[in-house]
């Protein structure tokens, strides 16, 4: 602690170099003091979780009983301390044994009254599941998803997609619930539970279908939501192998006049990106990307230029139109827009309108 | 039954990382075991994307055929790290939620030393936005309210309590030493 101090002042080192593994475990026996020092504990729990994001290996045992040692802080109050507490179970579960033990605590958090605490409370426990345990919070899992909390909604939607891969049938069962949650008036917890019910259904065609028909009208305001529905719409006209005389080309057509950026964007590009489509079909995809192409914001220009830079190879004429702004961003700053611009340019317009 | 989970990208976000003015790392997170598995690859891909983007001014880039976006601060580099194939406007929106939140937290000083005293709250700022490498929340304001914030950091730390009675003390020392020599 005193040499910490030391560096800081020194202006060389902060409070986080050059920790030592075994000195920052021994600090964890503070954690069973009574009354706990919550200061001290947040600044154990805080080395503990930079020392394993900077690469600190563990060993079983040591991760074990810190882990146990971190147990102990469930007593405590503090709300910055209990939020430290779940993400260290979270770092630390990949590595200890028995973790299952903090299954009860984590449960009693999780359906609780404090908001802070559920949403954390969800991720962590979802992590030490297993298929066998998950059935006995099945009814909690239920209920978070429809919360009225966004917090709390998305926290147990995400920790069902990822809880998908180990145990889908139980995550199945819940589809009612995540349906409800599609229409939650928080713009993640509409993307969240959009991307789950997706999956949920994804191994049935007729019912992917009918998802998409239902939610490419309803209007969904969440731009990420809107963004994934196009890519799943996109993904089933590829596979009927048709192109702009598929019913769902005209919703991704019409996400082409969204508020949204993001959304225009990620239409323009998966029109481009469909296997059957002729050059006229995408006019209005090109018109939109050249618009961009004079953003002030070089992301923007960077998505529309690599966008234009694909149809170049297959429709090198219907870029013809954004040569003049292609030119312009040869000189541009970023050194990807500017080669993806010159690039283009060899494809469409030949060497003249490089070399001016 | 056949679930593919592969066919869509569920996972938007690779990484996310904050380095120093010499590349070091302050914080980073990957959540691409395949691309990202060991702290070896790790670092030499910090280091090259350092090294391609530190002195140029731009926004984004495209390297190893992941989409890099990045924006820096006094001496401070953020980076949210995608597939090739994603949205970069959305790990946009990903950047400017993980630096608007830090901003909030360390009340508009974003550079290193400020990071390094709040280190608790920018672990769990990471922690809030992304989860597992899918995008957890984008807006800035509620990822801090999620953060379970210590009330001594909303109003007057007792840190910078301590600090402005140091400088107290160590103004009137001088001028005590002033005084004498007089």
């Amino acid at each position: 602690m005193k040499r910490e101090k030391k560096d800081e002042e020194a202006g060389t080192g902060h409070p986080f170099a050059n920790l030592d593994k075994t000195a920052v475990f021994q600090n964890t026996r503070a954690f069973s003091e009574t009354p706990l020092n919550a200061k001290k504990c947040r600044l154990t729990l805080t080395q503990i979780c930079y020392m394993l994001q900077q690469g600190e290996t563990l060993g079983r045992t040591e991760a074990t009983e810190c882990f146990f040692a971190i147990t102990k802080l469930f007593q405590s109050k503090d709300a910055a301390l209990r939020r430290l507490v779940y993400m260290a179970i979270t770092e630390l579960c990949k590595h200890a044994d028995d973790v299952i033990i903090v299954t009860q605590s984590l449960t009693k958090d999780m359906t609780g009254r404090e908001d802070l605490y559920r949403a954390p409370a969800i991720r962590t426990l979802c992590r030490i599941t297993d298929s066998g345990m998950l059935q006995a919070i099945e009814r909690y899992m239920k209920q978070a998803i429809v919360d009225k909390s966004p917090a709390v909604a998305s926290a147990a939607l995400v920790s069902s997609l990822h809880l998908l891969k180990q145990s889908p049938e139980v995550i199945r069962r819940w589809a009612n619930e995540v349906q409800e949650a599609v229409s939650h008036e928080n713009p993640m917890v509409q993307y969240h539970a959009l991307v789950l019910l997706y999956h949920i259904r994804s191994g049935d065609r007729l019912a992917v279908n009918k998802l998409v028909q239902k939610y490419s009208k309803s209007g969904l305001r969440s731009p990420l939501a809107l963004c994934y529905l196009i890519r799943i719409s996109a993904k089933l006209i590829g596979e009927d192998d048709s192109g702009s005389d598929h019913p769902l080309y005209g919703f991704i057509n019409s996400c082409l006049r969204n508020r949204s950026e993001m959304v225009v964007y990620e239409a323009a590009s998966a029109l481009v990106h469909l296997p059957k489509t002729s050059g006229s079909d995408l006019s209005t995809a090109v018109s939109t990307l050249q618009s961009y192409l004079s953003s002030p914001k070089p992301s923007l220009r960077f998505a529309a230029v690599r966008t234009l830079n694909k149809i170049s190879t297959t429709h090198p004429e219907v870029v013809i139109n954004c040569n003049v702004d292609l030119e312009q961003l040869i000189t541009d700053q970023n050194r990807s827009i500017a080669t993806l611009a010159i690039t283009t340019l060899l494809k469409t317009g030949g060497e003249s309108s490089v070399e001016r | 039954m056949n679930l593919d989970l592969d066919s869509l990208p569920l996972y938007s976000v690779k990484g996310i990382a904050i380095l120093d003015q010499d590349g070091q790392r302050i914080l980073a997170k990957y959540y691409d075991q395949e691309t990202f598995g060991t702290q070896k690859e790790q670092k030499e891909f910090e280091k090259s994307l350092f090294q391609k983007t530190s002195k140029a001014n731009g926004e984004i880039i495209l390297l190893d055929g992941h989409i890099c976006v990045y924006r820096s601060n006094v001496d401070l580099f953020f980076y949210v790290i995608g597939g090739s194939q994603e949205n970069e406007l959305i790990l946009v929106s990903v950047l400017n939620c993980l630096f608007d939140a830090i901003s909030i937290i360390l009340r508009k000083n974003v550079e290193r030393k400020t990071l390094l005293d709040s280190m608790d709250t920018a672990l769990l700022v990471l922690d809030e936005i992304c989860d597992d490498g899918i995008v957890l929340e984008t807006d800035a304001q509620a990822v801090v309210n999620r953060c379970a914030l210590r009330p001594e950091e909303l109003a007057f730390g007792d840190q910078s309590m301590h600090e402005i009675g140091k400088s107290l003390f160590e103004t009137a020392r001088g001028q005590l030493k002033w005084s004498l020599l007089k």
